[in-house]
């Protein structure tokens, strides 16, 4: 699993207070920290800075890529900003973050990454929002998306497609279609174009404590889809030791054997079934009432766990 | 030819609820209402009949409302001076239950008073046998003000209590454990809440057949499509077997239609828009045979009229056809 790494992000207090502080040691430390947890690139997001992009832009470069060797991902909107950043780079080839079939976005943010020889993300996104069917979700990258990419000569294995991950709460429906996203993409085009998620969306407006088990469980499921690439959290210990016992296949543990199952269904275009889980043991429980809930069976409320299981 | 017509079996069926206790039970109501049941989606009486039809409430106040259509004053007359004579006119116009919804303030625009409140639930439940829905005016802490004494005061009756919330739910679920009542609860047209909230009040120990869920709704033309929506999805939970949702589900379809404009204002309005009184009563006729189509198993109204016309409508839909 490659893992860009997602912790300098905008919407955590610190990095904001770091960033208003122009905290170089700040942005030194969690990108370090982030490549020793097992990122293999850093996702930068630092908000639009429609005032100051000119400055901030290139210092983050200069003040990342002075402690690490990784890909930076700039996660913006603001194509200047990129830019600026990108003129910067001196080391890993970057990833701009992201394009969206929009016309305008698709208009110029593809051309830059080929400017710059930058690997693009491409949201499976239009201009009326982003589509709950798979199939059109992959309608987008076919007929937007990778048209584009070969119209500027863009290298299709450059092209990151991101089939979009919604949160669990609110945007239940969203939850399973991804998989169906994620499985056709990879045979729709020659050479399949990379995939690639934002994990940690799937919990979004989850009560934090609940976060951690509704990401992993959605990683194994997405793995089961053939999944390779995503942003997620390099600290989360727990997720990461299921990406190693689903890329190991190591079955020594109750649940390690069941996040296995869980990978193993998906990968076969089946759903997990109660059959495939201990029900005397509560975490397995809590797994399956989250498969559950992902897969939009059981309704999401946020002490889904409390409830009895159903099925 | 004879064509096979497909049928459906689910998984789970909602619950059976009912309040309101006759002398036999310990209250003083003429009946008892009962709700819930399905074993399949709303009239599907091919599949599995529908064992309780939805049920029909007229909505009256404690005192002479301030913000009410003048179409309904004018039909209620001054019976909406006293909340048993209005109850005992309510019963008369073939409500099925009442629904007293508490005032903000007293007549003179003073904090309404938890005293005052007692009194007017007991006019009404002297008035009218019939079983009662009690919901206080909508601010948590006056909710909770008038609803705890007025739940201690009505031991034994059985009645239906809220609004719960998820912001207020605590202090009514309790009042209604001890005292023996149902509580109703109230989310903002969002399966996801709804559900939640079933989960917090079950958690207080109040059984699942004890709560009305009130999925909150628009009226027609103002979001019902999405109320819609949201009442079919926890349905089709229900009847996958998700415990949380199988509950009855209640709408106030009066209070949503009597504020649309098409209801609120009759003149300066185009002409094609016809007659006042008729245009509101068929808004809220409509909105509600809707609602029913989409899982309501009680429609609280305002006007009497629409109370006769949704009335025929469930009939005609609970008929069950002869076996060919």
């Amino acid at each position: 699993m490659y893992i860009i790494g997602e912790n300098i992000h905008i919407i955590s207090p610190k990095v904001k207070e770091a960033l208003a502080n122009k905290d170089a040691k700040y942005f030194q430390d969690s990108a370090v920290k982030q490549v020793e947890a097992g990122a293999q690139a850093l996702d930068l997001n630092l908000g639009p800075r429609k005032k100051d992009w000119e400055e901030v832009f290139p210092w983050m470069v200069e003040t990342v890529e002075a402690v690490v060797d990784v890909s930076i991902s700039f996660d913006s909107t603001n194509i200047l900003g990129i830019e600026a950043g990108l003129k910067k780079i001196t080391k890993a080839q970057p990833i701009i973050n992201s394009t969206s079939a929009e016309e305008e976005r698709l208009e110029k943010v593809p051309l830059l990454a080929k400017k710059y020889n930058a690997r693009l993300v491409a949201l499976t996104m239009g201009k009326s929002g982003i589509p709950v069917a798979a199939d059109e979700r992959v309608n987008i990258a076919l007929e937007k998306l990778i048209p584009r990419a070969m119209e500027i000569d863009f290298p299709i294995e450059d092209l990151i497609i991101d089939p979009l991950v919604l949160t669990v709460s609110g945007c239940q429906e969203f939850c399973p279609e991804l998989i169906g996203a994620i499985r056709t993409l990879q045979f729709a085009w020659d050479p399949p174009p990379p995939i690639s998620v934002g994990l940690s969306n799937v919990s979004n407006a989850v009560p934090r404590e609940n976060r951690p088990l509704i990401n992993r469980v959605y990683c194994a499921m997405l793995m089961g889809t053939g999944l390779k690439m995503m942003i997620a959290d390099p600290f989360d210990e727990e997720l990461k030791d299921v990406i190693r016992i689903i890329e190991e296949r190591d079955d020594s543990s109750a649940t390690g054997k069941l996040y296995l199952k869980i990978h193993d269904r998906i990968e076969a275009m089946e759903e997990p079934l109660i059959e495939d889980v201990d029900t005397s043991d509560a975490e397995q429980m809590a797994i399956w009432k989250t498969v559950q809930i992902l897969l939009n069976k059981v309704i999401y409320a946020d002490a889904y766990l409390e409830q009895e299981a159903v099925g | 030819m004879p064509i096979e017509i497909p049928k459906d079996s689910w998984a789970g069926e909602v619950r059976t609820v009912s309040f309101g206790a006759t002398a036999e039970n310990g209250g003083t109501r003429s009946k008892t209402i009962t709700v819930g049941g399905e074993k399949t989606l709303p009239f599907l009486q091919f599949e599995v009949p529908m064992p309780h039809p939805p049920v029909i409430a007229l909505e009256i106040k404690d005192r002479r409302p301030d913000d009410w259509s003048s179409l309904l004053l004018e039909t209620w007359g001054d019976v909406v001076d006293d909340p048993g004579e209005w109850a005992k006119a309510a019963e008369e116009a073939g409500a099925d239950l009442l629904q007293l919804t508490l005032s903000l303030t007293d007549n003179e625009g003073k904090p309404a008073k938890p005293d005052d409140a007692v009194a007017a639930v007991k006019k009404v439940l002297e008035a009218s046998a019939l079983p009662l829905i009690v919901m206080g005016p909508g601010q948590a802490e006056v909710d909770n003000e008038l609803i705890v004494p007025i739940a201690d005061a009505t031991k034994g009756e059985n009645l239906a209590l809220g609004i719960c919330e998820d912001k207020n739910y605590r202090t009514i679920v309790a009042a209604a454990l001890a005292n023996d009542h149902l509580v109703t609860s109230r989310a903002p047209m969002d399966v996801n809440l709804s559900k939640q909230l079933n989960i917090l009040i079950t958690d207080m120990g109040l059984p699942a057949d004890r709560i009305i869920m009130d999925p909150t709704t628009g009226a027609l033309g103002y979001g019902i499509e999405y109320g819609y929506s949201v009442m079919e999805r926890l349905r089709l939970a229900a009847l996958q077997g998700d415990a949380m949702t199988q509950l009855p589900m209640m709408v106030t379809v009066g209070t949503e239609t009597w504020k649309t404009k098409e209801a609120k204002v009759g003149e300066d309005v185009p002409e094609a828009w016809g007659d006042w009184l008729e245009r509101s009563i068929n808004w809220e006729t409509l909105t509600a045979v809707s609602l029913i189509e989409s899982g309501a198993d009680i429609v609280v109204l305002r006007h009497p009229e629409s109370v006769r016309r949704v009335r025929l409508a469930i009939e005609d839909l609970m008929a069950v056809p002869e076996p060919a």
